[in-house]
C-alpha cells in the first residue's frame, strides 16, 4: 500500500459538476482529490481487506438475532423499549437490507482493525462507486496508469444486481434532507441505478413525507409503499411521526434493525462475542463508574456521525476532541489504533458491503486522526 | 477484475435524461380481477396473497377514492347502490361523514419472475390499487382518477402513471420528520 503523485485530470471539475457532482469542493477546500492515489497489490485488498469484510458482516448479522431476543442488550445500545417489536417484527419478517460500509484502519500490513460500522446511512456511494471508477479508466487511456490497473470497486454493478434480485415496491421513494446536497449525491446515485433497472423511482425530501390514515404519504396523498431514506433511524424514532412508523404499511431501506449496527454499542457486543478476533479493536460500554478517558483509548457516543463528538488520548497523552451534536447519548469506549500517515495525512478505508458482499473501498485522508464529513477522497488502483 | 464492467448514469447526466424524457410512456403489464377469489383461480398468485393484496387495494380505497358530501351525487356518478361511507381517518372520532364508490375490482403489478404470467412489457411491479366502475360506462374499470384502465380481468397493458393513483381528499399532516437534522444542523449520512 503506497501513495502516489499523479497529474489530475485537466477537466474533472467540469465533468464533476456535468453529473451532478457539485460537491467536489467543500469550504474551498478540495474534497475529491485526485492530486495522489493509493496503489494496492491483489493479496493486500483480497486478504487483508475484502475477506475480512465479509467474515465481519456475516459476525454482526448474526449479532442482530441474539440482540433483538435481549432486553439487556436492547437498553446498552439505547434502544427505546416501544421499539423493540418493531425492530424485531422488521427482522423477522426479513425485510431488504441493502448496502452498508466499514471503516478501518489498515497500513498495509496485518490485519486490518474495525472502527465502526456505517451501516444505516453511509453516504460516498456516488464517489466511490462511478467517479472514482470513471477516474481510472480516463487515467489508462491517457497512459497515466498502466493499462493493468484494476480497482476493488464493484459497487454499481452489485447495487444494480440486488435492484433487480430483490422485489421492491412500486414506486420506490428515495429520500433525504432536502438541503444536504452530499447526502443527495448519494441518493441520486441509488435512484439512477435502480432506475436502470426498470424500477419507477421518486424523489421526496424527507421533511416533505406526509401522514395519512396511519399511512406515509407523497406530496399527491399516494400511500409510500417503500422507501429508501438517508436519514438515521435514531432520528425517525424519535420525531412526530414515530408513532405512525409503527402503524404503516411502508417498507424501510434500510430497515429498522440496522439501528443496531450503526449504533457504535455494537462494537463492544462484537468484542464480547468475538474476543480478541484478529480485525476488531477492544472495547466496551461506558459507565458511571468509568474512570477518566486515558492515552490510547478513544471514547465515542452511541450515534454519532463524520466524527462528531469523538474524543481520544494518543500514547503519546495528546487528546483530540471534535466537538459536535451527539451529546445526548451513551458513550463507549475502543482501544485507539491510529490511523497510518501517509505524508501529512492520515488515512482511512472504507469497505462497501451490498447485500452480503464486499463491493469495493473508499479512501479518506485527513489532517488529523479523526476522519471527518470534509475528509479528502482519494481514488486508490491495484496493481501487481 | 475487481471493479464494476460498467458505469452508466442515466438521470444524473443531463444529456441522457435529455433523451430519456424524449420517450413515450412505455405500458407496464398489470393484473386486474374483481376479487381475491378469481384471482386465485385466474393466476398463479396463492389464495393468501391475493386476499392479502385485496384488502391493501380496500385500504388504499378508503385514502384514493374521490370523497363526496351526499349520498346522492356519489350515486350520480357511480350509481345507485355504489356507494358506502368513507371510514373515519385517525383524526376523527366518529364517522368521516363523506360517501365514496364501493371497489369493483383491483390491480396490481405482480410480474417479477419470469416464469409469471407477463408479457412482453416491463415488468410491472406495483401496489394493488383499487378501481371502480362509473355509472355510464359501468362495464370499463377505472382508476380513483377516472382513468379507464380495462374491460377485462386479468392480464392488461396499463401506463406506469395509471399504476399511482393521487389522492382526491384526504387529512394529511406533514413535517413530522427532519427536525433532528436541522437542529443538529450536521450532515445526517456518514
Amino acid at each position: 500500500m503506497q501513495r502516489i503523485a499523479i497529474e489530475p485530470r485537466a477537466h474533472w471539475r467540469d465533468y464533476a459538476e456535468s453529473v451532478g457532482f457539485n460537491f467536489h469542493t467543500i469550504d474551498h477546500k478540495p474534497y475529491w482529490d485526485e492530486t495522489a492515489y493509493y496503489q494496492f497489490s491483489l493479496q493486500q485488498i483480497e486478504h487483508d481487506l475484502e475477506t475480512p469484510t465479509e467474515e465481519l458482516h456475516a459476525m454482526a448479522i448474526d449479532l442482530v438475532a441474539d440482540i433483538i431476543k435481549d432486553e439487556q442488550k436492547l437498553q446498552q445500545l439505547g434502544i427505546p423499549e416501544n421499539f423493540w417489536n418493531y425492530l424485531a417484527s422488521t427482522w423477522t419478517k426479513g425485510d431488504p437490507y441493502l448496502y452498508g460500509r466499514m471503516d478501518f484502519v489498515y497500513d498495509g500490513n496485518g490485519p486490518a482493525k474495525l472502527l465502526e460500522l456505517n451501516y444505516d446511512t453511509p453516504t460516498a456511494l456516488f464517489e466511490t462507486g462511478f467517479f472514482q471508477w470513471i477516474w481510472l479508466e480516463e487515467q489508462r487511456q491517457q497512459g497515466k496508469l498502466p493499462h493493468g490497473a484494476d480497482q476493488f470497486n464493484s459497487l454499481q454493478d452489485k447495487l444494480e444486481h440486488a435492484f433487480r434480485e430483490i422485489n421492491f415496491p412500486q414506486p420506490f421513494y428515495f429520500s433525504s434532507v432536502a438541503k444536504h446536497s452530499e447526502d443527495k449525491g448519494t441518493v441520486s446515485y441509488l435512484m439512477d441505478i435502480a432506475h436502470q433497472t426498470g424500477m419507477d423511482v421518486r424523489y421526496i425530501a424527507i421533511e416533505d413525507i406526509g401522514e395519512a390514515d396511519g399511512q406515509f404519504v407523497d406530496l399527491g396523498g399516494y400511500p409510500i409503499q417503500g422507501l429508501f431514506k438517508l436519514y438515521p433511524w435514531e432520528f425517525l424514532i424519535h420525531e412526530d411521526f414515530s408513532a405512525v412508523i409503527k402503524t404503516s404499511n411502508t417498507v424501510w431501506l434500510e430497515p429498522s434493525w440496522k439501528l443496531l449496527l450503526s449504533n457504535k454499542g455494537i462494537l463492544p457486543l462484537l468484542w464480547e462475542k468475538y474476543p480478541n478476533h484478529p480485525n476488531l479493536l477492544p472495547s466496551f460500554f461506558e459507565t458511571s463508574s468509568s474512570e477518566p478517558l486515558t492515552a490510547g483509548w478513544v471514547r465515542k457516543p452511541l450515534f454519532s456521525r463524520e466524527g462528531a463528538n469523538i474524543e481520544l488520548i494518543t500514547d503519546a497523552g495528546e487528546r483530540l476532541h471534535v466537538p459536535g451534536p451527539y451529546d445526548d447519548a451513551k458513550y463507549i469506549r475502543q482501544v485507539l489504533q491510529p490511523l497510518p500517515r501517509f505524508g501529512e495525512s492520515y488515512t482511512l478505508i472504507g469497505s462497501w458491503v451490498v447485500r452480503d458482499e464486499a463491493a469495493g473501498i473508499c479512501i479518506r485522508e485527513d489532517d488529523s486522526l479523526i476522519t471527518k464529513n470534509s475528509s479528502r477522497f482519494v481514488p486508490h488502483i491495484i496493481l501487481d | 477484475m475487481k471493479r464494476s464492467k460498467k458505469v452508466t448514469l442515466l438521470l444524473m447526466a443531463p444529456l441522457a435524461s435529455l433523451i430519456l424524457t424524449g420517450c413515450a410512456e412505455q405500458p407496464v403489464d398489470a393484473l386486474v380481477f374483481n376479487n381475491p377469489d378469481e384471482c386465485a383461480s385466474a393466476s398463479s398468485l396463492s389464495p393468501e396473497q391475493c386476499k392479502a393484496d385485496y384488502e391493501q387495494a380496500k385500504k388504499v380505497s378508503a385514502t384514493v377514492a374521490p370523497k363526496y358530501a351526499d349520498k346522492s351525487a356519489c350515486e350520480a356518478d357511480f350509481g345507485v347502490g355504489k356507494c358506502e361511507t368513507a371510514p373515519a381517518t385517525q383524526q376523527q372520532s366518529s364517522g368521516s361523514g363523506f360517501f365514496m364508490p364501493m371497489m369493483m375490482g383491483y390491480m396490481m403489478g405482480k410480474m417479477f419472475n419470469s416464469g409469471g404470467v407477463g408479457g412482453g412489457n416491463m415488468r410491472g411491479n406495483f401496489a394493488p390499487e383499487p378501481l371502480y366502475k362509473s355509472r355510464d360506462d359501468s362495464s370499463t374499470f377505472r382508476t380513483a382518477n377516472n382513468a379507464p384502465v380495462s374491460r377485462n380481468t386479468g392480464l392488461v397493458s396499463v401506463k406506469p402513471s395509471m399504476t399511482r393513483t393521487q389522492a382526491t381528499s384526504s387529512v394529511t399532516r406533514r413535517g413530522g420528520f427532519g427536525a433532528q437534522a436541522a437542529a443538529r444542523s450536521s450532515m445526517t449520512g456518514g
